[in-house]
């Protein structure tokens, strides 16, 4: 029975190699410049950081010829091996779209030295190994001075998910936004423990409108919701409150509160590392990612802009034009490894 | 002038490559008794299952009032007046007795309820006009064997069936209830019903039918008219011209005398008391004692201590008060061998190793002997005459009796000091209960031999083989006294306790 | 309606024709969903087997715990205890490998190698120790709390990769990598391979003479076949042996959580397991609870996994469709095996 099965196993691959000889539509493999892939540990369809990722890719397929592929992690088991599949069959650049992929990334990039793995919010590096890291901390500044300008009680907020150094990053340089513009603004903060807890968000910034906080920034991803909610509920009883967005532009979520987001440009990274990379100039350091590169803006909200002073909005514009200009320093929270050897 | 109820012609049906009828008839006439009797594997089963139409068949007709039918459900048949009361009860255990009579009823309009109220009246009517005695509010988990076949029964007869069909129906009940079922019987007759049973005993088959049909290795082999058999007559069509005269039959209510003075005593116990699996008190305070060497009969009706009494003989459950002495040396061969005596998807070797893997002669502290044992088991399979094609043959695949032997002849090996037995010929054929009781005899012959406690509630069995009688009774043992040790006597205590006798 | 004996064969046969069926039904779904079903085909067969690195470095190595934990199944199920948390004990497992593989730097690899495997499997066993003393003392029904104890498990190992065992700087959910000395050595140089595959192996085999030439074995199976003949026939000591049922299969379990770590991963994350402990129901299952099965039944699912994978990257085709195609082989490898058994009991008569 042993070889019976044998037998019928592999006549069954041979029957299916055999009758997959079509040809891969994968397009113009045979002159494209380079094959780059994208690695994430969630669907694409999230609308969110997983869908920026995809953009990422589909951009680099559309405006440099890129021949492009994509496989979705399910466990960490499958990092190294989908590293190994890449790499094994000559993808130049991989782009692994989450910190959790960095221990894999280290050891696919010892074994495979052709390619170079790009690790978004990676903490090691490597010769070809690459953390790219947003600096939404420029934003985050910008955030908050709109936050000082234009909160009346002289009291603004924070609400964190789980308290790690990139979210910490955002407040520290939100905090010396606001200072600069008021040295004297009161700044609440508080961290819920995890990214998904609306209600969680929604007791934490209730908590600060009751202690005086009108306008209230966040840093809880998907419970940012919560946070907006409990900032309606404030408006409704007669006062003046405000939000603001994070990650992505929050504007249109609720448009009746949020002033503003602080917003990371995925697909525009991604370029800006590919064209890094085929420069020569990919490797042995991390990418920082900001405001000079187009990657990290903060985007007032059309609808309320008629509500912030002009003299606000040109301040802001100015901070952010000395941030792309490298003239000004935003404090922000490093968690780089040294280089890995 | 008596009309024809069902008749089925030349029925061949098979499983696999098993030939289970290979040409049967039945004739059922309006107004008879017709007993069906045969060997285990004879086919009789097969043969109630296809007029009750549960299976079809591979070859023949059934025709029913005359008219060719095909029955492909319980419900076709139902529909046509056939009521099949199963061996293998078909209850389910969670509901009461109540619940379960009218799961069998075609559902009336309206609410639950009301349906209860009817199914309540309807069988109390029957039950007192029957006889057969249920508590209708009662789980039926909790039922002894007994109980659960009047359940069954009844739960027939609600249905008012023309033709009633009954597998072994008799096998669980005392004599006093085989005597009214067959009363009843005999009463649904006399209203132009006809009654089609499976029964083993051929003195219950003399007493209560009016035809009987023998099927032999899946043929009829005899239909008579109750005339014109007798008991030689039909152990001669049952095992075939050349068995027939290895097999003794005996006399109803015949009772053996002490062969001999019982030996050394190899168990005891003293005032011991059990609770049986619901916690109801199982085993009252019983005193006894086995010696090597005899047959010590416990006559009684399932229900009343017998469950526990065995386990407990057997070591297979400690009293709860008082105590036990038993020994190591102890086979025992519990009354429902496919559930607790073997296990049908293990082969032969395996159900000889359920009793030997203990035996340091057959395995070290971890390892089985494997070699070993399977020596053991073909030495079971040839001694005790089992027919399989090998020691490999799963136990599920066997016959009843052959399953039976396999149990018996494993117990042996291990039965140095005791050997009990619980029921140990219920639903055999005359000839595998002939080597059972061949066997208890034969192991007892020699005072140095094992004690023999039979269990049982077939009087006539205990009467017939043991030394000694006891009546278990509510949890209870009563001595039966020398000159009360007739079928009429110890049925009395059976039914009534010691009051009925004092 | 019965099959002809020739065709049913063995469990090995029926998974090959649930392969060859779905492969079909698989090809309708992706051509329906605008996917080339030939090319992803192509893709599936050449990333399970089509290089050395597909066979041994990916569907060999996506085998082990499932191997692992379908032996797990397999212990349990033939003595008749129906523990469905193989999932919760593989990740009892992780973490006590893991904080084994963290604080056990000093030791050399000789001593650390053991002591990470041994720490996950008794970390397993004692997972599946709660649910068995619930059965045994109070008689709660297995499947429910083995199911729940799941749930603990997922929590617990989500805990100390926020908490306790979180890496030195604290910044990302997941656990440092554990030492040198704690993984497991790589079997065929060159690729992923790791002496894990070995140690899976050795297990089969330790467990199918377990099952043929122990007592404990052999009592196990009494059990699992009849508990009342077990008993009542048998003068065994059922509860005894399904507490060791409950152990061994909990260790397995564990061990395979184990493996993991020190094979594959070399640290600890939250979703460590896409639910392997679920999958080796199945797998255990199709190979009639036979350890031996259990290494072809794990493989085949094993291959279909990296197969799935890399119709994602070489096919285009997304993770939800590759996911369902697999579902769809699972559902029908069950339902073939269904048939043959139904044909089997009509052949043995009623």
């Amino acid at each position: 029975m042993r070889r019976q099965f044998r037998q019928s196993l592999s006549m069954c691959v041979l029957a299916l190699v055999a009758c997959g000889g079509a040809e891969s539509d994968s397009g113009g493999e045979a002159e494209a410049p380079f094959r780059a892939a994208l690695l994430t540990a969630g669907p694409v369809s999230d609308a969110g950081w997983y869908a920026g990722a995809y953009e990422g890719l589909m951009l680099l397929r559309d405006s440099l010829g890129a021949e492009v592929s994509r496989q979705q992690t399910r466990t960490p088991a499958e990092f190294d091996e989908a590293f190994l599949s890449y790499g094994s069959s000559g993808y130049d650049l991989i782009f692994a779209h989450g910190f959790e992929y960095q221990d894999a990334a280290i050891r696919a990039g010892e074994r495979f030295p052709a390619t170079t793995i790009v690790v978004s919010g990676g903490g090691r590096f490597a010769a070809n190994v690459v953390p790219l890291i947003f600096e939404l901390e420029e934003a985050s500044y910008l955030a908050g001075m709109l936050a000082a300008g234009m909160s009346e009680s002289g009291t603004i907020g924070m609400v964190g998910g789980v308290e790690i150094p990139p979210v910490e990053g955002t407040f520290r340089a939100f905090e010396a936004g606001a200072r600069a513009v008021d040295p004297d603004v009161d700044i609440l903060e508080s961290f819920t423990g995890t990214w998904d807890d609306v209600a969680a968000a929604k007791e934490a910034a209730g908590a600060q409108l009751a202690r005086g906080a009108d306008v209230i920034i966040h840093n809880v991803d998907a419970a940012s919701f919560g946070v907006f909610q409990a900032v309606r509920e404030a408006v409704a009883t007669g006062r003046t409150a405000w939000a603001l967005g994070m990650n992505r532009d929050q504007n249109d979520v609720a448009p009746d509160v949020i002033l503003g987001s602080a917003v990371i440009r995925i697909p525009e990274a991604f370029l800006e590392t590919a064209l890094a990379w085929q420069a020569g100039e990919l490797g042995g350091r991390p990418i920082y990612a900001g405001a000079s590169e187009g990657v990290i803006d903060f985007v007032l909200n059309p609808a309320l802009a008629s509500r912030v002073p002009a003299e606000l909005v040109a301040a802001i514009d100015t901070a952010r034009g000395r941030i792309r200009a490298g003239e000004l320093t935003v404090p922000r929270v490093e968690f780089v490894e040294p280089e890995v050897r | 002038m008596t009309r024809v109820l069902a008749r089925l012609s030349g029925v061949v049906r098979r499983f696999g490559s098993v030939e289970a009828l290979a040409g049967a008839d039945l004739e059922v006439l309006e107004g008879e008794v017709h007993a069906v009797l045969g060997e285990n594997g004879a086919g009789k089963t097969t043969l109630l299952g296809i007029l009750g139409g549960i299976l079809r068949p591979n070859e023949g007709t059934v025709e029913i009032d005359g008219t060719p039918v095909t029955l492909s459900s319980p419900g076709d048949a139902w529909a046509r007046g056939v009521g099949l009361v199963h061996q293998h009860f078909m209850l389910v255990p969670a509901l009461s007795v109540l619940e379960n009579l009218a799961l069998g009823r075609r559902s009336t309009p309206g609410r639950l309820s009301r349906t209860h109220a009817h199914v309540r009246s309807d069988a109390s009517r029957l039950m007192e006009r029957t006889g057969l005695d249920v508590p209708l509010d009662v789980r039926v988990e909790s039922l002894s064997v007994g109980q659960k076949q009047r359940v069954e029964i009844l739960r027939a007869l609600l249905r008012d069936p023309r033709i009633l069909v009954l597998d072994e129906p008799t096998a669980a009940l005392a004599p006093a209830e085989v005597a009214s079922l067959f009363a009843l019987l005999r009463d649904l007759a006399a209203e132009g019903r006809a009654v089609v049973l499976v029964a083993h005993k051929i003195d219950e088959v003399l007493a209560v039918a009016d035809r009987v049909t023998v099927l032999r290795r899946g043929r009829t082999t005899l239909t008579e008219l109750r005339a014109s058999v007798d008991a030689t007559s039909l152990v001669r069509a049952i095992v075939g011209g050349e068995a027939a005269d290895r097999v003794s039959v005996w006399s109803p209510g015949q009772a053996t005398a002490p062969r001999r003075a019982r030996g050394q005593e190899v168990a005891a116990l003293v005032d011991a008391r059990a609770r049986d699996a619901s916690g109801r008190v199982g085993v009252d305070g019983v005193s006894l004692a086995v010696g090597r060497g005899e047959i010590l009969g416990i006559a009684g009706v399932d229900g009343n201590g017998q469950r526990e009494l065995a386990l407990l003989l057997a070591g297979r459950l400690t009293p709860d008060t008082g105590s036990a002495r038993i020994p190591d040396g102890v086979g025992f061969i519990p009354q429902d061998r496919t559930l607790e005596g073997l296990i049908g998807e293990f082969d032969l070797t395996e159900n000889v190793a359920l009793a030997l893997h203990a035996d340091a002669r057959f395995g070290g502290r971890s390892l089985l002997r494997w070699r070993d044992i399977r020596t053991e088991a073909d030495r079971v399979r040839v001694r005790f005459g089992i027919v399989a094609p090998g020691i490999d043959t799963r136990g599920g695949a066997l016959s009843g009796g052959n399953q039976q032997r396999l149990v018996v002849g494993r117990e042996l090996l291990v039965a140095t000091d005791l050997l009990v037995a619980e029921n140990p010929t219920r639903g055999l054929d005359v000839s595998a209960t002939a080597f059972v009781h061949g066997e208890l005899r034969q192991v007892t012959d020699a005072v140095t031999g094992p004690g023999v406690v039979l269990i049982s509630s077939d009087l006539d069995e205990v009467l017939a083989l043991s030394d000694r009688v006891l009546v278990l009774s509510r949890g209870r043992v009563h001595e039966i006294a020398e000159g009360v040790r007739t079928r009429e006597g110890v049925g009395a205590l059976m039914l009534g306790g010691a009051d009925a006798v004092a | 309606m019965r099959w002809p004996e020739r065709v049913m064969g063995g469990p090995l046969a029926v998974a090959t024709g649930a392969v060859l069926l779905t492969a079909m039904l698989g090809a309708v779904l992706l051509w329906a969903g605008g996917y080339d079903p030939l090319a992803a085909a192509r893709a599936a067969a050449l990333g399970a087997f089509g290089t050395r690195d597909a066979l041994l470095s990916i569907t060999l190595v996506r085998s082990v715990p499932l191997i692992l934990t379908g032996l797990a199944i397999a212990v349990a199920f033939r003595a008749g205890v129906w523990n469905v948390g193989a999932e919760g004990q593989l990740y009892a497992g992780a973490v006590a490998a893991v904080w084994v593989g963290l604080e056990g730097g000093s030791l050399p690899a000789l001593l650390l190698v053991p002591a990470v495997l041994g720490a996950a499997g008794v970390a397993g066993a004692l997972w599946a120790l709660a649910p068995a003393l619930m059965k045994l003392r109070l008689g709660v029904g297995e499947v429910i709390t083995t199911l729940l104890m799941n749930f603990v498990a997922i929590y617990l190992a989500a805990y100390m990769v926020h908490g306790p065992l979180q890496e030195p700087r604290g910044v990302f959910p997941q656990t440092g990598p554990i030492a040198e000395g704690a993984r497991l050595p790589v079997l065929v140089p060159g690729t992923r391979l790791h002496v894990g595959v070995v140690l899976a192996l050795v297990a089969a085999a330790g467990l199918s003479w377990l099952f043929r030439r122990t007592r404990i074995g052999f009592q196990m199976r009494a059990v699992g076949a009849s508990s009342d003949a077990a008993r009542i026939a048998g003068r065994i000591d059922t509860r005894k042996v399904v507490l060791i049922a409950f152990l061994g299969s909990g260790a397995l379990a564990g061990l395979a959580g184990g493996v993991q770590v020190a094979g594959v991963t070399y640290a600890l994350y939250e979703g460590l397991s896409p639910g392997w402990g679920y999958t080796a129901i199945a797998v255990a299952l199709l190979a009639a609870l036979n350890p031996i099965g259990v290494l072809a039944t794990a493989v085949l699912f094993g291959a279909l996994e990296a197969g799935a994978a890399a119709m994602q990257r070489d096919a285009g085709v997304p993770a939800v469709w590759a996911v369902a195609a697999q579902s769809l082989v699972i559902l029908a490898v069950l339902a073939l095996d269904r048939v043959r058994h139904r044909a089997g009991s009509e052949a043995s008569g009623v």
